[in-house]
């Protein structure tokens, strides 16, 4: 009997791409509101730099935004392993056991997060101690994903190291390959959390002050880390040159500051969209680079596509339900009270 | 072969069972905990019985703070754990059924939603609104366990995939069915129990005793479905698989025997509280009772993954990432050109590959004390006939020469003492204990493969001659290669097996 071969994609290339690309701007876009509304709340607690109703309010959010981080990130990671077959995989498995401390670390900031809401749905107060550990379980995820999929981009450094060390408490050790880019990271979703800040705060004054600062310092930061992190591509800088990923930063930036423009002018529904093209753009140059980075190390040509039509179409449809059930929900949650009270 | 390896000393085992049994526990609860909360809502604002809505909303926050935490992100954590243990069968599993983990995902993301607006929505939206919210929850709930449920099952019994290929006949396999009622019972189930723990904690009245009451409904009602359709589960297997389990698997057999004496024990407990003593119903016997639901389903769990073996993914890839397709190739070529992560030690690159998915030297399955005294020809052996060993074991498909580099592997990191020496025994434990080494893992005593009936009867001369000549009595069967003094202890306990297994 000849068993079926399972070296196939079940859908063209560039829809599996295109889906793994849509899913990860999602989550980051979550994740960015997550983490960088988390530092900014951190650092204005710290001043007291909000009114306590605001702080509070704030913190209530923070539970529903790491909600929305995690089930976003589940799509991505499902799709990862067929725009990019084994690479990153390979990678989370040398790095087994800080790879899956992850799971800790984001359980341990969840907890914090509903505590933190919890208390200050209570006391109107926020405990900067909560969310300090919080902000450590975020930093701490970000920093393995960072050190993960650069390792999954170095296929030799990434055999060299399991050589030595097969215990799964391996580090990378290049730190230049990825240290630039985790700041970039986290500039970002200072960036992105700052625009989430100042939309949530929009009737509070300090909140908006607050959001507008990291909005536009956050950007500024992000964007020369970026040019830097570009500049430390060395070998690989030419061929990214040569790929779509050149007018792609260059639509991403003029995006980034169409999105600070509107926002300056209030138009805060079309400044979140160019933000999170913007961001698309982001993700989709990362995904440039890394092909560049793995040239060689596979072939998703000689991939056999053999299309599952069918279950995709239950996907789909599946998917458009989700947006619609998702938006109805909201709808339903976010109108006008009515009498509550009716049995 | 084409990832690197986890070499932790936990055991693949002992890991994936943390995670995933806790996970399940969770992920059930989350399905069965939305049913019971809805339903119960539903009837409490027809009843206007505000005590109860009270307790419902009570409920509803530790339901959110387990499901929402830690059933996501344990779930998630099953995600991160499978590929880290076995990245090739889930890249298989991918591959294969990556629209329906992703349609799954769709569901996921709304049950989460949804649980969220539900509980935060308790003041704030209407009891319509609010209803709604709650049959969404559950629906999404159910339906992402329904999709789950097809590659869960697949991976025991994947049917006519194996012959076609086809995505959905891999996913209606023969045991979707019974193994989706089953689930949604144990959700029903799980439901009840956690509420009565919940109950527990009321002060004794006519509430508590009404509570309790319906709440030992939904546990009794979710086990005798379970039940039921843990019966039709077995038939589904395919019988050569529980044939097998049946004669050379004690542990998934034992394992269901307990599920079934642990269910009867919960349901016996249940009743006998519904009838006696609803209201002086306690903390500690809440605690009982969910402990011995969690036992239960454990235990089910734990022959389900059991009776897959020697296969990770039934017929088609085996527990160590070997593909049944790729036989001939590793038979020809070998293991070791297959493997991609290479450390430069031939002997632990295949023994990683080979054995440790299952096996640790010195924690769970642990090769070390199991293997003292052997010397390197029975090594040898050992792993060249690995799949007639007890345990259904996946049969070693590399070359003669890859497997003598295991047993060189193994032989320097045990104890090649004899058995004498290393136990400070003679005599018949020292029999005992070279039978163990040397008979036992194939023909252990008790067991479908025991031949002790054979010995009756035979002289130490005898018995002494068929060990000189074990090389040919059968397929795979070892030489005896032990020392004089293990010998003539071996032919003694030989010998009191042939009398029934007394000296």
């Amino acid at each position: 009997m000849t068993l079926p071969d399972y070296h196939f994609i079940s859908a063209p290339l560039w829809l599996v791409t295109a889906l793994h690309l849509l899913t990860l701007t999602l989550h980051l876009a979550a994740m960015s509101c997550l983490l960088g509304g988390t530092l900014i709340a951190l650092w204005t607690g710290a001043r007291k730099a909000w009114p306590a109703p605001d702080a509070a309010g704030f913190a209530r959010v923070l539970p529903a935004a790491t909600a929305a981080t995690v089930s976003l990130g589940v799509a991505p990671l499902l799709f990862l392993q067929l725009v990019y077959p084994r690479q990153v995989y390979a990678a989370t498995i040398v790095s087994g056991w800080f790879w899956l401390a992850v799971i800790g670390a984001v359980i341990t900031a969840y907890y914090a997060f509903y505590r933190t809401s919890f208390q200050a749905h209570r006391t109107g107060r926020v405990s900067l101690g909560l969310l300090a550990l919080a902000a450590l379980g975020l930093l701490y995820t970000s920093l393995v994903y960072s050190s993960v999929f650069a390792l999954a981009e170095q296929p030799a450094l990434l055999r060299a190291l399991y050589a030595k060390d097969q215990s799964g408490w391996v580090w990378n050790p290049a730190a230049g390959a990825y240290g630039l880019r985790w700041l970039h990271m986290v500039l970002g979703a200072l960036t992105v959390g700052g625009f989430f800040v100042s939309v949530l705060g929009r009737k509070s004054p300090a909140m908006a002050a607050t959001g507008r600062a990291a909005f536009v310092g956050g950007m500024a930061a992000a964007a020369a880390v970026g040019f830097l992190y570009l500049i430390s591509l060395d070998a690989d800088l030419g061929a990214y040159m040569r790929t779509p990923a050149m007018p792609v930063l260059v639509v991403s930036l003029a995006l980034s500051l169409a999105a600070l423009h509107f926002h300056a002018k209030k138009h805060f529904g079309l400044s979140g969209l160019c933000l999170f093209l913007s961001v698309f753009g982001m993700v989709y140059m990362r995904h440039v680079l890394r092909l560049v980075r793995l040239q060689g190390s596979f072939d998703l040509a000689a991939w056999r596509v053999a299309p599952q039509w069918s279950p995709f179409l239950l996907f789909l449809v599946c998917f458009l339900l989700m947006l619609g059930v998702l938006v109805w929900m909201a709808k339903l949650f976010f109108r006008p009270d009515e009498d509550v009270t009716e049995a | 072969m084409h990832y690197p390896f986890w070499d932790q000393p936990i055991g693949y085992g002992v890991l994936m069972a943390v995670i995933a049994v806790f996970h399940v526990f969770v992920s059930h609860f989350a399905i069965g905990g939305g049913l019971y909360l809805v339903v119960n809502e539903h009837l409490a604002r027809r009843d206007g019985d505000m005590a109860r809505l009270a307790f419902l909303e009570k409920l509803s926050k530790f339901f959110a703070m387990v499901t929402l935490v830690a059933g996501a992100l344990t779930g998630v954590g099953i995600w991160f754990v499978i590929g880290l243990l076995a990245p090739a069968a889930t890249e298989a599993l991918i591959h294969n059924y990556v629209w329906g983990w992703a349609t799954e995902w769709t569901f996921f993301v709304v049950e989460i939603a949804a649980a969220m607006l539900y509980f935060y929505g308790w003041k704030r939206l209407t009891a319509k609104a609010h209803l709604t919210l709650g049959w969404i929850y559950f629906g999404a709930a159910w339906l992402s366990l329904a999709v789950i449920n097809g590659i869960l099952t697949f991976m025991l019994t994947p049917g006519r995939w194996l012959v076609t290929g086809d995505f959905w006949q891999g996913f209606f396999n023969p045991t979707y069915w019974p193994s989706l009622v089953l689930r949604t019972g144990v959700c029903v189930m799980l439901a009840g129990l956690y509420a009565l723990l919940v109950a527990s904690r009321l002060e004794a009245g006519d509430f508590k005793a009404r509570t309790v009451r319906q709440a030992a409904g939904w546990a009794v009602v979710g086990l005798a479905v379970t039940a039921l359709a843990q019966a039709w589960y077995w038939k589904a297997i395919p019988a050569a698989v529980t044939a097998r389990a049946l004669e050379t698997m004690p542990t998934p057999v034992r394992a269901i025997v307990l599920s079934l004496w642990l269910a009867a024990a919960l349901g016996a407990g249940v009743l006998a509280l519904v009838v006696l003593a609803p209201r002086r119903f306690g903390t500690a016997a809440a605690l009982a009772f969910m402990a011995l639901g969690m036992a239960w389903f454990g235990a089910f769990e734990w022959s389900r993954e059991s009776l897959r073996k020697p296969y990770i993914l039934a017929g088609y890839m085996y527990g160590n990432g070997a593909e049944v397709a790729q036989t001939a190739t590793y038979q020809r070529e070998g293991f070791l050109p297959q493997i991609t992560f290479r450390t430069g030690d031939d002997g632990a690159d295949l023994f990683r590959h080979a054995c440790r998915s299952c096996h640790t030297l010195d924690g769970y399955k642990a090769l070390r004390p199991a293997l003292a005294g052997a010397d390197r020809a029975y090594l040898v052996a050992l792993v060249q006939g690995a799949h007639l060993l007890r345990g259904n074991m996946p049969p070693f498909l590399g070359t003669p020469r890859e497997a003598e580099l295991i047993a060189d592997h193994l032989y320097q990191r045990t104890d090649h003492r004899s058995l004498a020496e290393i136990y400070r025994i003679d005599g018949l434990a020292l029999g005992r204990r070279a039978y163990d080494l040397r008979c036992g893992k194939c023909h252990a005593v008790g067991t479908a493969s025991d031949k002790a009936k054979s010995l009756a009867g035979q002289s130490a001369e005898d018995l002494s001659g068929m060990l000189d000549m074990a090389s040919s009595l059968g397929e795979g069967m070892p030489a005896y290669t032990g020392d004089a003094a293990e010998r003539k202890a071996l032919v003694a306990y030989l010998q009191t097996l042939g009398q029934g297994g007394k000296p």
